[in-house]
């Protein structure tokens, strides 16, 4: 795994996005991301829809190497932290976590997440029904429309934003991105069994793309 | 003697007081169906082809009415749901007129369930039916009982069945049936296509039925013209010969009573909707639109006001290329090319209906390079060439869905269900291994070593059934069941009430709300999306968007690009009787003058630089599927030369290649490019490093119900198992790599696009011509249509990093 990282300034605040789906905010000792869908292949499987195990095996594996990373304090979660049931991907991700008993895991409810709340007994987690203020931040799950004069600066998920690089001769290459403008910060989805949606990017956005072995701006 | 019987004498009458006396044809039905015979009836539209096997089943009934029980004796299957209706009523009426006391009924997905409930409790003597109804009750709980009766299964329009996985899906129902009905005759009813004994053979492969083919004598006559634009365009491209068209059309459509007009895709209709109206306001409320994706009851008022000629015109798609007759038509008139000899013959013989009447069809170019096509149309026709319908063959998604059908029914034993699919034509080569992999793939989902734990999708009983036993897997399967996919759609509705049509999800994503659209010839503001609808009110805007629903192109037959390689060298000097290549003359000249026209024995290959990159195009005439193959063979090989990009687009003449960097094709190495050498090792390679089998795996994970689709209008949209074919295909990829959908997603690549043997002999051609290749300052008249096509594949050997390095260096606006 390669892990490669650019730093950007939100609000005067620097915030670290890397190209394995999650941003860390130094500042609180913060790993963020969002989209984890934890529980979506199980979900397939349950329904005759045979997905492959490995699929979730490699998301927790990619988060565990961002945990011994950055060492974060806090894990941020802005939402889909489960993707339906609760099902026995649910259970493999409640036995891998904990080995990470010092870690505070917030998690702002996305659509997904709905109100299975046994889904997250013994999970030591704390939850946030809406959203949550941590200055100069708001986090939150869904966020497409912004006022104009709306002064907060919001960090949500929920669109898996992808983006088209496009080059001479009509080449058109698609990627997943982060999306950023004045007003918010738009995370990639991070489990990989998700689509990217390249439609209604926010605002004069600046998009963050990234591959397995870099990231840059476009 | 069959003409002294009973039976027949009654039909005999009841013909006679219609007037009419049987055809050839429908004599030699009758008598060989009394004599135990199965078969296949080809005869054009309009000369009672369904009263051929139809009243062969009532004649044996009214001769033997001792031998038959209750319950159903004839099962009419056939594509369209429409059809069904109006047959229904002409069976009904005939059965009336005989004083037959059988009931007839249709079943399809427009049936009310109170009537199926009826219908499950005692079949009619006749149901006409659809092959994906007939697999929903095969998905019922016992019902075996309501077939064990039947006395015959009669597919009509096979020809529109076969080559496609809707005939895989018919050939299974047969296949089962006549392990139910012991008594069963099976009988094809087809127009005329290339390959008739083949037809016959797919459909009836059973060694103990007696089979025998009827071939009616009559032919209907058939005249083409085509309208010719004011002036020729040296540039010719799509769309761009529209509205002055308009012209030409108002006057056809004034002088005959109803004109049927044909267009290749629904976005298309919808425009010429609105030009027609534009052009002569007076049509209005005289002029309908029909396509596929106008709501049912929409496309039922208009199919009636047809009959009942109310209507001056209908602009249509294929949507009307079947069906019972319209008898106020009498004019047909194709806008665009119909693509194909036997397509264009069908959609003309729409029109003069009575058997012995003229059919009228006019041909309406939309760019002036169709005009060869029509010569070449004209062509076939005199020499009465039809294309052929290849059937697929080992379609593991119709077995995988097949089998879990049988398992929501009534449960299947591992050697029947072995038997019923090694029995028919698409299954005939499958062995023992790829069965146990369905097997292992419905009760475990996928290999040995994988097995997971919560996949419960088909369970092994005690008693050796497979069975599905759970109600949701039961109820995701039943939805699912059938070959046809469609993008996902969304219907919409009037935020007052009263439904439109269904529209793609893919096209309402990119919409804004209060942008407005064009639908069933309506302009349309969009309001907002709830539960797989789309509220709408009706608009005043000028600006609206025509949408461009996918997938509604359809590519030349072989056999229609042979008789366009043809015209298309004659060019230059027409005969004196070719009006469309004369009209033509001046852009063929242009083309000659700026680069070639190529002769039959000769090969044309352009290179042209422009500020978008460097373009090579490649003229094969071979139709768009086969080009797409060979234009990822070319730059599979080209890329081996140095690493190189491509965007790939293609027509029915020819593709492009379309590079950032110089493309290394010359003199000196053409003949290896273009050589027969490796040809299928290098083609199997380019597929693999292509996107294609990524686009055919889209059907297959339907169908294998790996991916559910969503109703539209339903509130049942499992949202939650919602993921794209492309993700699950990377999927499979990934960490199953020898599933065996995956692989038919690569050999359905080869043999949807193209047969070896037609690639072979593409080849052969190609390397025994001389090859020109000629550098064009600008874009010509043949490669201009293809440089304009939006669509585009793509293909690189290159690295993305490569990639993206380079097209940051280009574009400056990335750091």
């Amino acid at each position: 795994m390669q892990i490669c990282e650019t730093t950007v300034i939100c609000k005067t605040e620097p915030l670290i996005l890397t190209n394995l789906r999650a941003v860390y905010w130094p500042a609180q000792k913060m790993l963020i991301l969002s989209d984890v869908h934890i529980g979506k292949t199980a979900h397939f499987r349950k329904s005759g829809i045979p997905i492959s195990l490995e699929v979730l095996d490699k998301d927790l594996q990619r988060l565990g190497y961002l945990i011994d990373r950055f060492k974060p304090e806090t894990l941020m979660v802005v939402g889909d932290l489960f993707h339906a049931e609760f099902n026995a991907d649910v259970t493999r991700f409640k036995t891998w976590i904990k080995h990470y008993t010092s870690l505070q895991i917030l998690l702002v409810k996305g659509n997904h997440d709905r109100s299975l709340l046994r889904l997250y007994e013994h999970l030591n987690i704390k939850i946030i029904k809406e959203e949550l203020e941590l200055s100069p931040f708001v986090f939150t799950h869904d966020k497409t429309q912004i006022e104009a004069q709306d002064t907060n600066f919001y960090i949500s998920g929920h669109t898996h934003p992808g983006v088209f690089l496009k080059g001479m001769a009509k080449q058109r290459i698609k990627l997943p991105c982060y999306q950023i403008n004045k007003q918010q910060l738009i995370l990639p989805a991070f489990s990989l069994f998700t689509g990217l949606n390249t439609n209604n990017p926010p605002k004069s956005c600046i998009n963050y793309a990234f591959t397995d072995t870099e990231i840059f701006k476009l | 003697m069959f003409e002294e019987s009973e039976g027949f004498k009654i039909i005999k009458n009841y013909l006679a007081e219609q007037e009419q006396e049987p055809f050839q044809f429908q004599l030699k039905t009758w008598k060989t169906y009394s004599k135990g015979y199965s078969g296949m009836v080809i005869a054009p539209t309009g000369f009672g082809k369904t009263f051929s096997v139809f009243l062969a089943v009532v004649i044996e009934y009214l001769n033997h009415p001792e031998a038959y029980q209750k319950g159903l004796k004839l099962l009419w299957i056939s594509p369209l749901r429409s059809l069904a209706k109006d047959l229904a009523k002409a069976m009904e009426a005939a059965v009336n007129a005989i004083g037959l006391d059988w009931e007839v009924q249709v079943r399809n997905g427009d049936t009310p369930q109170n009537v199926r409930r009826k219908q499950e409790r005692l079949m009619p003597d006749v149901l006409l039916t659809t092959p994906e109804t007939m697999h929903l009750l095969f998905s019922q709980k016992r019902n075996s009982r309501w077939f064990t009766s039947l006395q015959c299964v009669a597919v009509d329009e096979w020809h529109e069945l076969l080559g496609n996985k809707r005939g895989v899906l018919t050939e299974l129902v047969i296949s089962r049936l006549l392990t139910i009905a012991p008594k069963l005759k099976v009988w094809g009813i087809t127009a005329t296509i290339g390959n008739l004994e083949e037809a016959q053979d797919v459909l009836i492969p059973y060694s103990h039925l007696k089979t025998t083919m009827v071939k009616a004598k009559e032919r209907k006559k058939l005249k083409i013209e085509s309208l010719l634009p004011d002036t020729v365009d040296v540039l010719p491209w799509s769309g761009h010969l529209g509205a002055s068209m308009s012209s030409k059309i108002i006057p056809i459509i004034k002088t005959n009573t109803t004109t049927l007009i044909f267009t290749n895709t629904r976005g298309q209709s919808e425009l010429w909707y609105q030009i027609i109206l534009e052009a002569a306001p007076e049509l209005a409320g005289l002029l309908a639109i029909h396509h596929g994706s106008i709501d049912l009851k929409l496309r039922h008022w208009i199919e009636d006001s047809i009959s009942s000629g109310q209507l001056k015109a209908v602009i249509c798609t294929s949507s009307l290329d079947l069906g019972v007759d319209f008898k106020p038509v009498d004019c047909i008139i194709q806008i665009g090319s119909a693509k194909g000899v036997a397509r264009f013959m069908q959609r003309a013989g729409r029109s003069g209906h009575s058997p012995y009447e003229t059919s009228k069809i006019y041909f309406v170019p939309t760019h002036s390079l169709e005009l060869i096509e029509v010569a070449a149309l004209k062509e076939a026709v005199k020499q009465n060439k039809t294309e052929s319908r290849s059937p697929m063959v080992l379609c593991y998604d119709v077995m995988v869905q097949f089998l879990v059908t049988l398992a929501t029914g009534e449960g299947f034993i591992k050697e029947k269900a072995f038997n019923i699919l090694k029995q028919t034509h698409a299954f005939s080569y499958l062995n023992q291994d790829e069965f146990n992999w369905a097997i292992q793939f419905i009760t475990q989902g996928g290999e040995t070593l994988k097995a997971y734990e919560e996949f419960h999708k088909v369970i092994l009983d005690e008693d050796g059934l497979y069975k599905v036993k759970n109600r949701r897997i039961s109820m995701l399967h039943r939805m699912n069941i059938g070959a046809i996919v469609s993008d996902a759609m969304l219907r919409v509705k009037f935020r007052s009430g009263g439904y439109i049509g269904v529209i793609e999800e893919y096209f309402i994503s990119k919409l804004k709300p209060k942008s407005s659209f064009i639908l069933a010839g309506r302009v349309l503001e969009m309001m907002h999306i709830k539960d797989m609808t789309v509220y709408v009110k009706r608009s005043k805007s000028k600006k609206a968007i025509t949408p461009s629903w996918l997938g509604g192109r359809l590519p030349l037959t072989s056999h229609l690009s042979h008789f366009l390689r043809i015209k298309l060298a004659e060019a230059l000097s027409p005969g004196i009787r070719e009006r469309e290549l004369k009209f033509l003359h001046p852009l063929i000249a242009n083309q000659n003058d700026k680069s070639h026209i190529p002769k039959s024995n000769e090969f044309l290959i352009e290179l042209i630089t422009t500020k978008d990159g460097y373009h090579l195009f490649m003229y094969p005439f071979e139709g768009r599927l086969v080009h797409e193959v060979i234009a990822a063979l070319m730059a599979y090989r080209l890329g081996k030369i140095t690493p190189l990009s491509f965007t790939i687009a293609m027509n029915d003449y020819g593709f492009e290649l379309l590079s950032d960097q110089p493309i290394p094709l010359d003199a000196t190495n053409v003949d290896a490019l273009l050589s027969k050498t490796n040809l299928m090792e290098d083609i199997s390679a380019s597929i693999n490093a292509s996107e294609m089998a990524s686009r055919t795996f889209r059907d297959i994970a339907v169908i294998a119900g790996l991916v559910v689709q969503s109703r539209p209008g339903s509130r049942q949209n499992n949202k939650s198992l919602q993921s794209s074919s492309s993700l699950i295909f990377r999927v499979l990829e990934d960490y199953e790599p020898n599933n065996l959908l995956l692989r038919q997603a690569y050999t359905e690549v080869f043999n949807q696009q193209l047969e070896e043997v037609r690639l072979q002999a593409a080849f052969e051609r190609i390397s025994k011509s001389k090859i020109v290749i000629k550098q064009a300052k600008a874009f010509t008249p043949l490669s201009f249509p293809i440089k304009v096509d939006s669509l585009r594949n793509a293909m690189s050997n290159e690295s993305l990093e490569a990639r993206i390095a380079r097209i940051k260096q280009q574009t400056q606006n990335v750091d």
